[in-house]
């Protein structure tokens, strides 16, 4: 569809202006909307392209790696910054509970939210949907996942490894890169970069890239499975790939990082579902749910209950 | 779950009118009453404290629904299936498929975006990554690249309008 040049140039301007965060000329953006309906349309296109540019670059720099110009801000924070804009655009971001005194600093998302926690070492987590995170003020080398799922971005110290705590496991860094998820009955942790070690003081087993270890809440027992490391944190880019897991679990999960009320019917938690969801187009339509993973999808007054056939 | 904001919420109620209007010319038509509804519930879901412009950060709120609207729609029309691989199911064998046809996908798309951007001031491209990707706001981009804001803001014009352009082309393949 082609645009008036005009219009064009005019909608490029809107979508610029009103992506920066203290934009507040809304009235008069109304009223240049409302002249034409043409407006809206070359609204619409003006974002999509900054956004998938934006996107293309930012997963493909063309420049093959090398990376721009930016003294200050290290290129490894782009991903991030980038989910972290995406998923909260404009401010629109997580709780952040402070308990004075206490010496801990809890950070709390509501479904559906993410939020960069960046470390006083250069360290950051990217905390997803329906999450809980807490630190330690005196301790900087340490965190403890209480709830949902986490990416870590662990600047590696041979002499104060990076420990975290998830239910009765403790996890340590080796120069790393690892997304951890805690699951009904398990913790699921990934590692695309570096290492990870399980419990040092008992199990101390070494996770390494590619490799997906599973533990068992209730007695701390493991597996090691193969993964992809494009896998590690896709959450973040709006997508999770599950294997053979539980509806329950899929449900919870797609709920936490999407916001929408998902449920199972009580028949149906067990039902092993593997497939890769895109997370976006949920949003908008829950019941899309139902054609991915070949199950039905009925909308109930408490929310959306899925039901294996 | 989430009390939203008391002040956000009455700002929200009082100016309800202004709101849907605005959603009615970002296209909403006859949904904008959804589409307002659909901003409550974000309100309630995230309690973002005290707001510096309640009123700006509520049209912001409504407008970033606009765009995920369009964008799933978008998606929705391309059909460009939200479902990969099935274990065992043979028919569904393409498991890493995806990300590397987004992969590739994405890199001609760079390409084409440095191509574009190649006519324009070389900081240009930075500006626009800082902004976008960085998610910079343009006062600090002025300050780390020393420039002024209205060099910033002016090229960024010109990249969204290049951009928007090369869109256009692409749409049209």
């Amino acid at each position: 569809m082609a645009h008036d040049s005009r219009i064009m140039a005019e909608a490029a301007d809107w979508a610029m202006r009103t992506a920066e965060p203290d934009f507040a000329a809304w009235e008069d953006f109304t009223l240049w909307l409302e002249q034409s309906p043409a407006h809206n349309a070359a609204y619409d296109h003006a974002v999509m392209a900054a956004e998938t540019s934006a996107e293309a670059l930012r997963l493909a720099p063309a420049n093959d790696g090398a990376p721009p110009e930016v003294s200050d801000t290290p290129r490894r924070n782009y991903r991030w910054y980038g989910a972290a804009l995406a998923a909260c655009v404009a401010l629109l971001c997580a709780l952040w509970l402070w308990q004075p005194g206490a010496g801990e600093e809890m950070y709390r998302t509501a479904p559906g939210e993410t939020q960069l926690v960046q470390l006083g070492d250069g360290s950051s987590i990217l905390l997803g949907g329906d999450s809980a995170l807490t630190l330690e003020s005196d301790q900087t080398r340490y965190a403890r996942l209480d709830q949902g799922r986490a990416l870590f971005r662990i600047e590696h110290d041979e002499r104060a490894p990076f420990h975290l705590d998830v239910g009765s496991s403790t996890l340590v860094d080796a120069g790393t890169v690892f997304d951890v998820a805690i699951r009904s009955a398990q913790i699921r942790v990934g590692v695309s970069e570096g290492a990870v070690i399980y419990n040092p003081e008992q199990q101390n087993r070494m996770v390494n890239p590619g490799q997906l270890l599973t533990i068992a809440s209730a007695d701390g027992s493991y597996r090691l499975d193969q993964l992809s490391t494009d896998q590690v944190g896709e959450w973040q880019d709006g997508r999770l790939t599950f294997r053979d897991a539980s509806l329950a679990d899929v449900a919870a999960e797609i709920a936490a990082e999407t916001g929408v009320d998902y449920r199972v019917s009580p028949g149906s938690r067990e039902r092993p579902v593997s497939g890769s969801v895109l997370l976006d187009p949920l949003k908008s339509d829950p019941a899309m749910l139902g054609e991915l993973l070949g199950i039905r999808v009925e909308r109930e007054e408490t929310g959306w209950v899925l039901h294996a056939e | 779950m989430h009390e939203p904001d008391e002040g956000l919420q009455a700002v929200f109620l009082a100016n309800r009118q202004a709101l849907l209007r605005f959603l009615e010319a970002r296209g909403a038509r006859g949904d904008a009453e959804d589409v307002l509804h659909e901003v409550w519930l974000k309100l309630e879901r995230s309690a973002p404290g005290p707001v510096a412009s309640p009123m700006s950060y509520l049209y912001r709120i409504a407008n970033t629904v606009m765009i995920d609207r369009f964008r799933s729609a978008r998606q929705a029309q391309l059909r460009e299936a939200a479902w990969s691989e099935a274990t065992g199911d043979p028919e569904g064998g393409v498991s890493e498929a995806p990300s590397a046809e987004r992969l590739v996908i994405g890199r001609q798309m760079a390409l084409q975006v440095d191509a574009a951007l190649a006519d324009l001031p070389e900081r240009a491209r930075e500006i626009f990554q800082r902004s976008r990707i960085a998610g910079q706001p343009q006062r600090e981009i002025a300050r780390d690249m020393r420039i002024s804001v209205s060099t910033v803001e002016s090229d960024l014009r010109k990249v969204y309008l290049v951009l928007a352009q090369l869109k256009e082309r692409f749409d049209e393949e």
